[in-house]
């Protein structure tokens, strides 16, 4: 699946989220850069990005994807396949 | 007089408000018997949450138990606790004018405190703003309050101490109890802990991922997580010589227990430090890993715990692991009270001569490795000697009391 | 009961460094100021919480936490544990020698703190009841709720593996942290302990004191933290560090009756009258005297009576809730840090100071403690 599946708005939602979660600046992370070993994410901070994609976007991931969602474009393919926000364009 | 640091500390009472039932024997037998204690929540309305089931204490009449007291004044934890420490007075069989003339105290461990209270005045927040906050609860607040109700309900003078280090609080307040008689600066002490269910913990265990639906099974290969749980649990700790010479009942002897941090993360165990808390406890109480006969564990059920606590203590046993069994397959995690109860499951195991199961322990998950005997079902029959009780803690903080059988 | 084996003398514990962070600033500097003015500035109101009832607040005007904690892993404390980061921060990074990383393994930490912080769980309690599920709080706000919270951080902040406790005590709770220190360094459970006390004020402390009419007109709700390391003698002397005060004898008594205020003073005077002959020193000897309840209705008199009873009106008074407003759990560590401060000003002339304290809950507690010989030094790290 392409990354890209979203609207630049819900990427930016989602970065915002991410950032605000593993405690960044939103420019501090990139799509590929990895939230364990360069932002020293840890499983608390796994678990609160699942929550907080529930609680404030309303998209429910369930626990066995978390793991897929070890960087920012692994966020964007997880919540676009849950969320049915996938468009054609990105 | 013996030297202070040279005086032995032993168990005389015990008093538990469970939900497996009110007093040590009730609580006792249904350990025996590996009965459960979780029903479904009474104490919060549980709608939206998809796990709805505790272990929670329904049949706890404060005004029968107390006799000092006045329910209405106390929050649900502090009425556990002098609960719990007036059946352990009755059953040490002291008279109540030695406890208050004397040189006794309280110790007792919680995790939330009086969190019952703190959810009603939220719900009054929410309702009508902080206005609103009924001042006789806001009054039941402060946390401090659970020991001070345990040394108001039997007249203590002493130490009125609430140790508040989370799921380890009880083994805390055991430890300091214990030093408090050794050293001389108590004759008596009650060492234990108090917790309410609540919502809160509820809702952040399930967002977790760390809460079963039904059934906690520790060391189970299928075991999905903790279910919460309440109760107060009281242990009348004694100095040797005063208990022998009025002819008292002696449980166990404490030997001595370990503290010690992760310093690493708030919610991730970490085995190595677990191991080294061990360690530090078999130095303070003089013993060595060939002398422990049972390991009564913090077994949580969640797949994290009950691995790295294996983990840890292959590390100390090597392959030679003592039978280790978690109560909390029958009550739940009670949280600050959870090493309480486990002490109190110890001293009676000691006692009686048996080993506390994990009731629901279908298949040993294979990853904790071999010669993983977790006493599955009901109780066995066993004669051990030393016991060594586990509880850890959010932050990392562990804590080991050390027990042993008097004969 | 007979057989009561205390021992008469206790090891004193040495107070080798200290941090604390007050409505006065940070620091024990701002603090003498403050208590030599006999008034903290006030901050600006964006320091005060949202929502507080129309009483006097003291707030700590600016904690610097980037400046003093760095950038990252602050940003979901709450104001218990950051209040508590910061002053172990001054306390370490004040501390002459430095403590090495190995002796970490053997220093511990105990916190007072009569709640924890109460906005965090009761904001978390809240999220239960206002989210459209219950469960949809935020997962990393979960360890904040738990009392112990504040502890666990500063060992994870600053590598510190020994035991980690945290002390409610309601108004006793800094006494009770020093007495939990002296005790596991007397059993040989740690050879020192980082000690103290932490109160944070928010928006549910101010209305709790407000409705619960605690307060004397004109006390304001105050919030801090003062951190000490304490040491065994032999700790401190193996490391080579200076003493800034010897606290000889930590003393807590119950009154265990219905009515706690009847014996309240009676329970004081048996805990100062007991703290003393284990410190070795008599009524004599006592030159001030830190009460803790100097602004809460119906307690401040009692505990006068109380002190009095035993040391006589001569000794002077350290008064510290007028300039910091009642601190609760951090007062008593804040009444000792206040006479750190003013020893670091004019060094006594010998003898010894109280540090008393009465709650509600009806507890009462006295430290004794003595100057260092020569005057404490000036030694605080400034920025």
């Amino acid at each position: 699946m392409s990354q890209a599946t979203i609207t630049a708005q819900h990427r930016r939602q989602l970065r915002d989220l991410v950032a605000d979660v593993l405690e960044l600046e939103p420019g501090d992370l990139t799509e590929t850069s990895s939230f364990v070993d360069e932002h020293g994410a840890d499983s608390l901070q796994a678990i609160e990005i699942l929550a907080r994609l529930e609680r404030d976007l309303g998209v429910l991931i369930p626990q066995e994807d978390a793991s897929e969602m070890t960087t920012l474009a692994g966020v964007y393919a997880v919540v676009a396949r849950h969320a049915g926000w996938a468009t054609a364009h990105g | 007089m013996a030297e202070p640091t040279g005086r032995r500390v032993v168990v005389t009472g015990l008093g538990a408000v469970s939900s497996l039932g009110i007093g040590a024997p009730a609580f006792t037998a249904g350990i025996r018997a590996g009965r459960s204690g979780v029903s479904r929540i009474r104490g919060f309305d549980t709608t939206g949450f998809p796990h709805t089931v505790a272990g929670e204490v329904h049949d706890f009449a404060p005004r029968r138990l107390l006799r000092r007291l006045d329910p209405d004044e106390w929050g649900r934890s502090s009425l556990f606790a002098a609960g719990a420490a007036r059946l352990a007075v009755a059953d040490a069989g002291v008279r109540p004018a030695e406890l208050s003339a004397g040189n006794a105290g309280s110790a007792i461990g919680t995790t939330s405190g009086e969190s019952a209270v703190i959810e009603r005045l939220t719900a009054q927040w929410v309702e009508g703003g902080f206005k609103e906050l009924d001042p006789a609860l806001v009054r039941q607040v402060p946390a401090n309050r659970i020991a001070a109700a345990v040394n108001r309900e039997l007249g203590l003078t002493g130490d009125a101490q609430t140790i508040a280090t989370a799921c380890s609080a009880s083994n805390y307040a055991l430890g300091y109890a214990y030093d408090m008689v050794r050293t001389g600066e108590a004759d008596l002490m009650i060492g234990g802990g108090a917790d309410s269910v609540n919502r809160w913990a509820h809702a952040g265990f399930y967002r977790l991922g760390a809460l079963a639906e039904q059934v906690c099974r520790p060391f189970d290969v299928d075991r999905t997580g903790i279910l919460t749980a309440e109760g107060g649990v009281a242990l009348l700790l004694e100095e040797h010589d005063h208990a022998i010479a009025r002819g008292a009942r002696v449980y166990a002897e404490v030997l001595g227990y370990g503290v010690n941090c992760d310093a690493l993360h708030p919610v991730a165990p970490d085995p190595g430090r677990i191991a080294e808390c061990i360690r530090a406890a078999h130095r303070n109480a003089g013993v060595g890993p060939d002398d422990i006969d049972y390991i009564c564990a913090h077994g949580t059920g969640t797949p994290t715990n009950d691995a790295t606590e294996i983990q840890a203590v292959r590390e100390v046993f090597g392959d030679r692991i003592p039978p280790i069994s978690s109560i909390k397959s029958m009550i739940g995690h009670t949280m600050g009270a959870a090493s309480g109860f486990g002490a109190l499951a110890c001293c009676m195991a000691l006692y009686e001569g048996f080993l506390p199961p994990t009731a629901t322990l279908a298949e040993v998950d294979p990853r904790l490795g071999d010669g993983v005997d977790c006493v599955p079902g009901r109780a066995r029959a066993a004669r051990p000697r030393i016991a060594q009780n586990h509880g850890f803690a959010f932050g990392g903080n562990n804590a080991i009391v050390i027990l042993r059988r008097m004969s | 009961m007979t057989g009561l084996a205390t021992r008469t003398v206790v090891e004193p514990l040495m107070i080798t460094g200290c941090g604390v962070v007050s409505a006065a600033g940070i620091g024990l500097d701002a603090l003498a100021d403050a208590i030599g003015a006999g008034r903290a500035d006030q901050p600006a109101a964006s320091a005060f919480p949202e929502d507080a009832p129309p009483i006097p607040l003291a707030a700590v005007p600016d904690l610097k936490v980037a400046e003093h904690l760095g950038a990252k892993g602050t940003r979901h404390l709450d104001r218990t544990t950051l209040l508590a980061l910061v002053a172990c921060n001054r306390a370490l990074a004040g501390l002459v020698p430095a403590l090495p990383e190995p002796d970490r393994a053997r220093t511990g930490v105990a916190i007072g703190t009569s709640t924890g912080s109460i906005r965090s769980s009761s904001e978390f309690s809240r999220e239960t009841l206002v989210q459209a599920l219950p469960y949809l709080v935020r997962a990393n706000l979960f360890p904040n709720s738990v009392m112990n919270c504040c502890a666990a951080r500063i060992a994870i902040v600053n590598g510190i593996r020994g035991v980690n406790a945290t002390l409610a005590g309601g108004q006793l709770s800094s006494l009770a942290a020093l007495r939990y220190a002296r005790n596991v360094i007397d059993r040989g459970h740690a050879d020192r302990v980082l000690a103290g006390g932490v109160e944070e004020l928010s928006a549910q402390s101010a209305w709790a004191w407000h409705l619960a009419r605690g307060l004397s007109p004109g006390t304001a709700v105050g919030e801090g933290c003062a951190v000490f390391v304490a040491e065994s003698r032999r700790a401190a002397d193996r490391a080579g560090r200076p003493v800034l005060a010897e606290v000889l004898a930590c003393e807590v008594r119950s009154t265990g009756g219905d009515d706690p205020r009847h014996q309240l003073s009676t329970a004081l005077a048996g805990c100062v009258e007991r703290a003393l002959r284990r410190s070795g020193v008599g009524p004599d000897d006592v030159r001030e005297v830190a009460p803790g309840a100097t602004g809460q209705r119906g307690l401040r008199a009692l505990e006068r009576r109380g002190v009095r009873a035993v040391v006589g009106g001569r000794p002077g008074e350290v008064r510290v809730a007028p300039v910091l407003g009642e601190t609760f759990s951090a007062g008593g560590a804040l009444q000792l840090a206040a006479l750190i401060a003013g020893w670091r000003r004019r060094p006594p002339a010998g003898g010894v100071a109280l540090v008393t304290s009465v709650g509600h809950d009806g507890t009462a507690g006295c430290l004794v403690v003595r100057p260092p010989a020569g005057g404490a030094e000036r030694r605080e790290v400034r920025r």
